[in-house]
């Protein structure tokens, strides 16, 4: 469509109706209504109407200076008034708002205000009232006198002062006259100025001047669009080609065939009521009348099921629940403590950093799932928020959580403690060195104090034996009993009815009763025991056929010169003896020699001079031998066993497994159940007889090689170890007699004061057989007594 | 030979299953297999030995004992699950294809209907062990009667749990059962003993409750399901046992006015005077007082000869009377410090019932109505009476009524004069008969108690009525103590006086630190806003001293100033250098002593001993304690020295406990001294 693609102006200017309608369609909207009246102002009566409003509103502009004139031209005025109301009627661009009431009142003079009678009505009264056939009032109408020169003195004042004079001649001037005041009206825009105008403004291809509310930006529509648009202002349907009214196709013919497809006659069943059915229907009937079909009720809701319920008792014939390990039932929630008190004792209320804590920790990890809180009154406690999270993680641990059962660790702490005596009970045990025996040169070997428990024997590296005075450290007696060999082993016979020392140098062993030093009756009973056994083993010197044999050991007198020292029997072995160790009863002792391999272990009988070889061979080094104190049972230490053999019964009883590498020595606990090992590789261990045949308590407190232990046999339940770092340890060994309960075994003392010589340190230990003194004896060459 | 035995066929591998094996095992989707596991209450696992049963992985996984699972095989639950499933399907399709009536049809009456009466019945044998475990089933249930219904809690639910919590509490009343209650932060606690077993129960406070977050009401849903069956069954047993019929009758109508407990009238020939007496009822029983007044003189006038007749007869026989009617246990007291206590059982039921039976309570509007009449009522009081506004039941509503002997209230009490006067009664309308309603706040009634709420809890915690200025209104409360906690050996106390449980010298080492505190400002400063704080309520709580503005002092500031100050008088005094004493080691003193006896000597002066100080005593005895302590740890060591090393460890699991405790204990107890100077300092002011 070609008025679209052009500019506004040109359809302003079509004067055809069909343009101007159209343009209407198109921006028929606000402003530009007006514009396109303008175009028509000719043919139509209503924009006639604007304009007169104007004019009359100019006139009234200078009707007060109009009384002066109005006498003299009225009707030029009147004249006047038309021509330039014509005028600006052709000028005029737009009025959107039109005045009605005020044009009515204006225009009662112009001859086409015809049809503005309305407005003269209310004037006076033109009808008359009659009454017409039915006898109702009829109004009659006056006919209308177009009063053409009125006399009205507020006529319109002139606006344009020229007088009467044609405005042709003002066709050369820019103005077209003169107002009251003298000044010039200027001759308004006319048309081909607003052509010109209009030209210069060049309007983009389908402007509306509207803006889309959805997008903000100008409107612009395409000729489709606008297309639509037409046709729907038209109260078209806006589809092109659509045909609203389409000419009828008719599906059948109306018309009657005159020849049927059937021939058949209606059948008769289509005419009478069904027997059937009537039967169906009695008995329908029937049964409504007999109550058998009852009219539908809507059922009821079962709402009493719940009250039925627990109508019963489930348990009236309870049984007790079969007990079941794995049953277990639900632990219950704990108690509530005091914080958990809507009013606590102040007490339990958290202070500022344990709230700050509280308050950091995450949730899941916060020990308690509350903050303790103090309320004045119980209107004041507010709910508890994690009431219903609380109820629900119950729900999960119920059926979630597996249920362990864990026996309560409710175990008094003291109970597992040893139970210590306390240190004043342990008291007495040495504690200081009281005397040092010096004399000897080159090593202790060993040393002994004799049963009064006035007496020290020992014997070293010089060959000798020495006895000393316990409480002063006076020697009292020495004797030279080898050149070469060093004395291994001093001890005394363990009898207070005699004092005997046994002591061994290299293969020999000698019997003493020391000279002028005991008081006569017990030096005399010391060599009557001594001397008894000659007779016996003259008495008995080869019966049957042990001559073939050679004696295990030969009893014989050591010579005058050991003898006047009090020496009185040598007793020659095979090999040297390391270890001597005296029955209690003092009528036997037994030697070891770790190098005779069958010789090894020898018991001699004291009464009848006799030497026995027990163990025709031994599985072992022999370290070391010991009888039992009580019964007839004698240890025997290997290197890293020790065996329990039944004297009278002849029989291998028990054989301890230390676990040691080297056994060194060992003691018997006076009971006879405990043995304390001492091993070179630095331990001492504590066997208990009773429990098993592995150690009780292995103690490492050494740093070197454990030399001798030794239990107190007096009674005092202490006993020690010497070890080649130079220290002996002191510990409290206490052994009750009942079964149930365990030895106690407790660290007393570190004694220290003999010197490390060679990396040998302390060699030999003895205890007093009453007091709680004991004796060492070093590798320096000294003995001490501890107490 | 036998055959080579196969690794998990036998022993801990068969006892246990995992969860995914037994939900295939069961056939059952893992939603039906929970159910099914909170209704039989089946449970996991933890296997000995994990590596054992899971064929030597270590990752976490879920094991059944797998009888349990067979056990569960068996199960008629199972079937009706199944066809839940299969009509599930079917209302599904219909509703596909848009038949709603069918669907509602087939919902109606297809759906299974799941009992659990069989369950019960398995679950609990006895019914000992049903009591045995009402303690969750009770507390759920309270918790849903108190919830607001929503799509996940049918308001159907909800009005079975308030039935059923509401008939148990009657059960309670009437058996006089309830023992224990507390007010915690959480709700309000309570114990029961029934047949033997200790129910404990928590009941939520009426407020809404916060719902949100990741709970899942459909477990809680299936639980409460459960529960509500056990608690059904359970009433129906505990009221056939004391002659009641079950379903007490229930008022609709008064449930709707808010009647709670007052909606339900127990039925039995065992209960007609447990009843609890309304309004109503008062004209009936002043009548029947009256005629009963007029029997009871003449009994009296008959008494009266008989007893001028044989006097002394009848005075002996009343007192024989009274020792076998005392069928109560007596209580024995040892009257030697050092001898074992044996327990003997509290309080009875009798004596629950008689705590509160003479009085007449009164609620008023601002307390919580349905703890309070349910406490009372099952400590014997009958008539119990609160503001119509707190629901329909009161045996009076009526304030002013002249029988009330006790009113709970728990408004403070405000200074005289700030209360608007009363609107005048309009004496048109009342005719002045009626006299003017006494309102708490305003006026009390001569002769009635006033006493705050938790004047009822500590009374029947304690078992006997305690004083009750101590709860009046506006009052400060005592603390409010939990009855189950017995304070062990080596725990805190806070019945007892500080003195008592304080370790010797721990007194003195508390006042040190806080002593030392003045030195090191900074540690002070920590503490400081905390002990203000108490100090300040402290202050607050003493009505006699007024709250000033100088009383930030702390008190243990002033304590050692004086101290200081004494010591600078003592030291002019003396004439000696003591600069430093704290400090010179005991062997130092020992040393100077001698030396100034030596001096002493050969100046020819006697010297007389130095008297000490307060304050040198105590650090003395402190130092002496110390020295005692750290022997003591030695010993400890040195035996410890001489245990094996499994049980050194046991030892330190042990002691671990113990120390925590310990250390508890210690800091509420140094809590307690810091207040008790604060109060101290307070009160010296």
């Amino acid at each position: 469509m070609a008025p679209y693609s052009r500019k506004r102006k040109v359809t302003a200017h079509d004067g055809s109706a069909d343009s101007s309608t159209g343009s209407h369609l198109e921006l028929g909207n606000g402003l530009l209504e007006g514009i396109l009246s303008h175009s028509e102002d000719e043919s139509e009566n209503t924009s006639d109407e604007d304009v007169s409003i104007e004019a009359s509103e100019a006139d009234e502009g200078f009707s007060d200076e109009g009384d002066l004139d109005s006498d003299d031209f009225p009707d030029e005025a009147e004249e006047d008034e038309a021509e330039i109301r014509n005028q600006i009627r052709n000028l005029k661009t737009s009025d959107p708002f039109p005045h009605t009431t005020r044009a009515d009142e204006a225009d009662a003079g112009p001859a086409d205000g015809l049809e503005d009678l309305s407005g003269v009505e209310g004037l006076k009264r033109n009808y008359t009232v009659t009454t017409d056939a039915n006898g109702n009032p009829r109004y009659l109408y006056q006919e209308i006198d177009p009063v053409y020169d009125s006399d009205d003195s507020d006529a319109p004042a002139t606006a344009n002062t020229i007088g009467d004079i044609p405005l042709s001649y003002y066709d050369t001037y820019p103005h077209i006259g003169y107002d009251i005041n003298g000044r010039k009206i200027m001759r308004p825009a006319k048309g081909e100025a607003l052509d010109a105008l209009l030209d210069s403004i060049d309007i983009p291809k389908g402007w509306t001047g509207l803006t889309d509310p959805a997008t903000g930006k100008p409107l612009e529509l395409s000729e489709e669009e606008l297309d639509v648009l037409k046709k729907l202002t038209r109260n078209e349907l806006p589809e092109e080609g659509y045909d609203p009214y389409p000419d009828m196709v008719y599906y059948f013919t109306g018309r009657e065939e005159i020849m049927p497809l059937s021939a058949a006659p209606e059948p008769k069943r289509r005419f009478v009521p069904s027997k059937h059915e009537a039967k169906r229907v009695m008995k329908i009937v029937k049964a409504i009348r007999e109550g058998r079909i009852q009219p539908y009720k809507a059922p009821a809701e079962v709402e009493e099921e719940d009250r039925e319920l627990y109508s019963y008792d489930i348990w009236a014939d309870e049984l007790p629940r079969p007990e079941h390990s794995m049953h277990i039932p639900a632990p219950k929630l704990p108690p509530p403590g005091f914080d958990q008190s809507y009013h606590p004792p102040p007490e339990y209320l958290p202070d500022k950093t344990e709230k700050a804590a509280w308050l950091e920790t995450d949730e899941e990890e916060r020990e308690k799932e509350y903050l303790p809180t103090s309320y004045e009154a119980l209107r004041k406690v507010p709910g508890y928020d994690r009431f219903v999270k609380e109820k629900f993680e119950r729900c999960l641990d119920l059926y979630l959580a597996p249920r362990v059962r864990r026996n309560r660790l409710n175990i008094d702490p003291e109970s597992l403690l040893p139970k210590l005596p306390s240190p004043d009970e342990l008291k007495p045990f040495p504690t200081t060195c009281a005397t040092i025996f010096r004399g000897h040169d080159g090593r202790v070997r060993s040393n002994s104090i004799d049963p009064s428990g006035t007496y020290l024997a020992s014997g070293g590296d010089d060959g000798t034996v020495r006895i000393w005075e316990l409480s002063t450290g006076r020697q009292l007696w020495n004797a030279k009993l080898s050149v070469e060999d060093a004395v291994d082993a001093v001890r005394w016979r363990p009898c207070k009815d005699a004092a005997i020392l046994a002591a061994a140098a290299g293969e020999n062993i000698y019997l003493i009763v020391p000279f002028a030093l005991l008081s006569p009756d017990i030096e005399q009973s010391g060599r009557d025991i001594l001397d008894a056994g000659w007779g016996y083993a003259a008495s008995k010197p080869s019966t049957n056929g042990v001559a073939t044999k050679e004696p295990p050991a030969k009893w014989t007198r050591p010579g005058t010169r050991l003898e006047d020292k009090g020496v009185l029997v040598q007793i020659s072995v095979r090999s040297s003896v390391k270890v001597i160790n005296w029955h209690r009863k003092g009528e036997y002792f037994a030697t070891v020699s770790p190098r005779g391999q069958s010789t090894a272990v020898a018991i001699h009988a004291l009464s009848k001079h006799l030497t026995q070889l027990p163990f025709r061979r031994l599985k072992g080094l022999a370290q070391s031998a010991q009888f039992h104190p009580s019964k007839p049972i004698f240890f025997v230490a290997t290197k890293n066993s020790i065996r329990s053999y039944d004297l009278s019964k002849q029989e291998l009883v028990k054989i301890l497994q230390p676990g040691a590498k080297w056994i060194s020595s060992f003691d018997v606990h006076p009971g006879g159940d405990n043995i304390i090992v001492g091993t070179y590789d630095k331990r001492l261990l504590w066997h208990d007889l009773d429990l098993s045949t592995k150690p009780y308590k292995t103690l490492r407190y050494h740093q070197e090689a454990i030399r001798a232990v030794a239990f107190h046999q007096g009674g005092l339940p202490l006993f020690a170890d010497a070890s080649d770092d130079g220290s002996l340890q002191i510990f409290h060994g206490k052994v009750v007699g009942d079964l149930m309960e365990n030895a106690t075994i407790v660290p007393l003392k570190v004694l220290r004061g003999h010197q490390v010589k060679s990396r040998l340190g302390v060699m030999d230990i003895d205890w007093h057989c009453r007091e709680p003194w004991c004796v060492s004896a070093g590798a320096d060459g000294t003995c001490r007594l501890w107490n | 030979m036998g055959r080579i035995k196969k690794k998990g066929t036998s022993g801990a591998a068969k006892n246990y299953i995992t969860r995914t094996r037994a939900v295939k095992k069961l056939q059952i989707s893992l939603p039906d297999f929970r159910r099914l596991c909170i209704f039989k209450g089946i449970y996991p696992r933890e296997p000995r030995n994990k590596k054992k049963v899971s064929k030597g992985s270590t990752a976490a996984t879920t094991f059944y004992y797998t009888k349990d699972i067979q056990y569960l095989l068996h199960e008629p639950l199972l079937a009706k699950f199944r066809e839940h499933k299969s009509v599930a399907k079917k209302i599904g399709r219909a509703l596909g294809r848009g038949e709603v009536g069918d669907a509602a049809r087939l919902e109606k009456n297809l759906i299974p209907k799941v009992k659990l009466d069989h369950i019960i019945k398995e679950r609990y044998p006895s019914f000992v062990d049903a009591l045995r475990d009402l303690d969750d089933a009770l507390s759920m249930l309270f918790l849903f009667a108190n919830l607001p219904s929503s799509e996940h809690i049918p308001t159907k639910t909800i009005a079975l749990c308030q039935r059923l919590t509401h008939e148990f509490e009657h059960f309670v009343i009437v058996s006089h059962s309830l023992r224990k209650s507390f007010l915690s932060i959480k709700g309000i606690y309570y114990q029961a003993t029934i047949q033997g077993q200790d129910i404990m129960w928590l009941v939520p406070y009426r407020f809404v409750q916060r719902t949100a977050g990741d709970i899942d009401f459909r477990i809680m849903g299936t639980f409460v399901e459960f529960y509500t069956t056990l608690l059904g069954f359970v009433n129906f047993r505990l009221y056939t046992s004391i002659g009641l019929v079950y379903p007490p009758k229930f008022n609709v109508k008064s449930d709707e006015e808010g009647g709670e407990l007052g909606a339900f009238q127990l039925e039995g020939k065992a209960i007609t005077d447990g009843e609890p007496a309304t309004n109503g009822d008062v004209a009936d029983a002043i009548a029947s007082a009256e005629a009963q007044a007029e029997v009871d003189k003449i009994i009296a006038n008959a008494a009266n000869e008989s007893i001028a007749d044989t006097q002394d007869s009848t005075a002996l026989v009343r007192t024989e009377e009274d020792e076998e009617n005392n069928e109560a246990i007596d209580k024995f007291e040892t009257t030697a410090q050092d001898a074992d206590v044996l327990p003997q059982p509290q309080a009875s039921s009798t004596e629950a019932a008689s705590l509160f039976a003479p009085f007449t309570f009164y609620l008023s509007r601002e307390t919580p109505r349905a703890p309070l009449e349910f406490l009372l009522k099952a400590f014997g009081s009958k008539r119990v009476g609160w503001d119509s506004i707190l629901g329909d039941g009161a045996f009076t509503t009526d304030e002013s009524d002249t029988t009330i002997t006790h009113q709970i209230v728990d408004r403070p009490t405000l200074p005289n004069g700030s209360l608007p006067d009363p609107p005048p009664v309009p004496e048109t309308v009342h005719g002045g008969a009626v006299p003017p309603k006494a309102q708490w706040p305003r006026s009390t009634v001569p002769g009635r108690t006033y006493v705050q709420p938790q004047w009822v809890w500590d009374c029947i915690n304690q078992g006997k009525l305690l004083r009750p200025d101590l709860y009046a209104p506006g009052a400060e409360l005592p603390p409010h103590l939990s009855p189950w906690v017995k304070p062990k050996k080596g725990e805190y106390d806070p019945n007892l006086p500080l003195e008592q449980q304080e370790p010797e010298g721990e007194a003195e080492a508390f006042e040190e630190e806080e002593g030392d505190g003045d030195g090191d400002s900074v540690s002070e400063d920590e503490e400081a806003p905390a002990v203000q704080e108490l100090e300040d309520a402290v202050i607050d709580r003493d009505s006699s001293v007024e709250a000033g503005e100088g009383m930030d002092v702390a008190s243990a500031e002033d304590d050692s100033d004086e101290e200081e100050m004494d010591e600078d008088i003592a030291n002019e005094w003396e004439g000696f250098e003591s600069e430093g004493e704290s400090d010179i080691s005991d062997g130092e003193a020992e040393r100077r002593q001698h030396q100034r006896e030596l001096e002493a000597e050969a100046a020819g002066v006697t010297l007389e001993s130095k008297p000490k100080t307060a304050k040198e005593q105590k650090t003395e005895s402190r130092k002496k304690l110390e020295k005692k302590r750290k022997q003591e740890e030695e010993d400890r060591e040195r035996q410890k020295m001489m245990l094996s090393r499994r049980k050194r460890k046991l030892l330190k699991r042990i002691e671990y406990g113990t120390e925590k405790r310990d250390k508890e204990a210690e800091n509420l107890r140094r809590k307690k001294r810091r207040i008790e100077n604060a109060k101290e300092a307070a009160n010296a002011i």
